[in-house]
Parts: C-alpha cells; sequence; structure tokens
C-alpha cells in the first residue's frame, strides 16, 4: 500500500468519525427543544389502554353529554 | 372554546388503535392525548411503571368526570389539569416519600418504543435518563413550567391557566427556569 493510498483511508475514517458524530449527536437551542424531543421517543405502552378500556367497560354507563351528541354528530 | 375547535380536537388526531374502545367517543380522546398525558406523568414521577397507573387513573377520572366538563377550556389543558393534580397527590404521599422507586433498567427500557435499534434505545434511556436527573433537580414550579410550554399545542395562556399566573408571568419565569435546566443538565454529562 503506498503512502497516497493510506493517507486516502486515513481521510475515509475521518469523514466517517465525524459523520457519525453528526448524526448521534444534536443540539437544542432551549430546554423545551430538548423536551419536545425526549417526548418524541417516548410511546404509551399498550397496556395503558387495554387496561382503561376494562376499567371503563366496569363503569356504568354516561349520561348522554354534550360531548357524545358532538363528536357523534346527532 | 368553539364547537368546530372542540370537534376537530376531539377527532382529527385520532389515531388508529388495536384496542376496541367499548366508548369509541372516548377512545378517540384517548388516541388524540395519551401521549402527552403520559410523558408528562413520566417526567414528574419519574417512574414508568407510576406513569403507567398515572395515566390510567387520569383518563378514568376524566371518563367519570366528562359529563361536567363543559369546554371552558380545552381538553388537554383539562386533562394536564388532572394530572399535575394527580401526580402532586401521589408525590406528596407517605408512599413516595418512604418507599424506593421500583423503576429498574428492564421497566425504563418499556418506556422506549419497541422496534428500536438497541444502540438508538440505548441512547434514548440515557439521554430520558439524564433529563430526568435534570428534571428532578428543579424546582416543582419551573419543572411543571418547561413541560408544560414544551408542548406546543399549549399557549401561555393556557399554561398561565394550569400554573395558576398569568402569561407574562410565565415568559418571566420560562427564562429564569431555562437557565436552571440548562445548569443542572450540564452537570449530568
Amino acid at each position: 500500500m503506498n503512502s497516497e493510498s493510506k493517507l486516502r483511508q486515513q481521510e475515509q475514517q475521518v469523514q466517517s468519525e465525524e459523520s457519525l458524530h453528526a448524526q448521534t449527536s444534536t443540539e437544542f437551542a432551549t430546554a423545551e427543544e430538548l423536551l419536545r424531543h425526549d417526548a418524541a421517543q417516548i410511546e404509551v405502552p399498550g397496556a395503558v389502554a387495554d387496561r382503561l378500556n376494562e376499567s371503563i367497560a366496569k363503569e356504568p354507563k354516561p349520561v348522554r353529554t354534550w360531548w357524545r351528541r358532538f363528536v357523534s354528530g346527532d | 372554546m368553539p364547537p368546530n375547535v372542540v370537534r376537530r380536537e376531539l377527532v382529527e388526531e385520532k389515531a388508529s388503535s388495536a384496542v376496541a374502545w367499548n366508548c369509541p367517543e372516548f377512545g378517540a380522546i384517548y388516541e388524540a392525548h395519551s401521549q402527552c398525558i403520559y410523558y408528562l406523568a413520566l417526567r414528574l414521577m419519574g417512574d414508568p411503571t407510576q406513569a403507567q397507573d398515572a395515566t390510567h387513573d387520569v383518563f378514568l377520572k376524566a371518563y367519570r368526570k366528562m359529563g361536567s366538563f363543559r369546554g371552558e377550556s380545552g381538553i388537554r389543558t383539562w386533562l394536564y389539569r388532572i394530572t399535575i393534580n394527580h401526580c402532586q397527590n401521589l408525590n406528596q404521599s407517605w408512599h413516595k416519600r418512604n418507599m424506593f422507586s421500583n423503576a429498574d433498567d428492564a421497566v425504563w427500557e418499556t418506556a422506549v418504543g419497541s422496534g428500536e435499534n438497541p444502540l438508538r434505545v440505548l441512547e434514548v434511556k440515557e439521554l430520558g435518563e439524564r433529563i430526568q436527573r435534570t428534571l428532578d433537580s428543579l424546582s416543582e414550579e419551573y419543572r411543571i413550567l418547561l413541560l408544560l410550554v414544551a408542548d406546543e399545542r399549549l399557549s401561555y395562556e393556557e399554561v398561565g391557566q394550569l400554573t395558576e399566573q398569568t402569561a407574562d408571568a410565565v415568559r418571566g419565569k420560562l427564562h429564569r427556569a431555562r437557565k436552571s435546566f440548562a445548569s443542572a443538565f450540564s452537570k449530568f454529562s
């Protein structure tokens, strides 16, 4: 391997490392931006919806409130 | 709030769900707002298991009280109010003061979306833990303020309603809360 190809290999390695750095580090201007980013990574576990649905099934049927009429379009 | 806004808030963001809701209208509300409620509970409680319980309890309370909700504030604002009260009550309870958190690594990992690249999960988990430590080091007032303002759908007026202060006071305190957060966050690197 001549010196030119060694140099090219080194340059490629540096470029690769810089690219990785760019992918894994993100700067946030404010705390809210960071929290928004954090929130976007969080999913609600599906078990919560299942459990809530079961709990609702045990509840007495609610009176027909304005929001139910509104959503159903009656 | 104008009816068309309420309707949009209830229906527009309805996401596909594997759950066959017993009450589809309420299911639509859950689908539209559960993520932000779970996130707020998670960061206020600092424990995914407790956040899951809190999210369940908040929506169950909302279901029971829907008859008394008149639409004077947005549904999301109303749900946030229930969440803040619920989490504050739990945080002040005897159990919270006297028992160790049962959050462990496995539980934290379930708080992150499934199907992720393991390295990505690690990165998210580490960042999440750092954010949690930072928030825990702040006063409750700053913590709630930052978490609410991070929701772009809430106006400063609505954040003010939730934190019982004016929008101008929110702006003033937000500046100090940001500085406190940045200072603490740099210490937990």
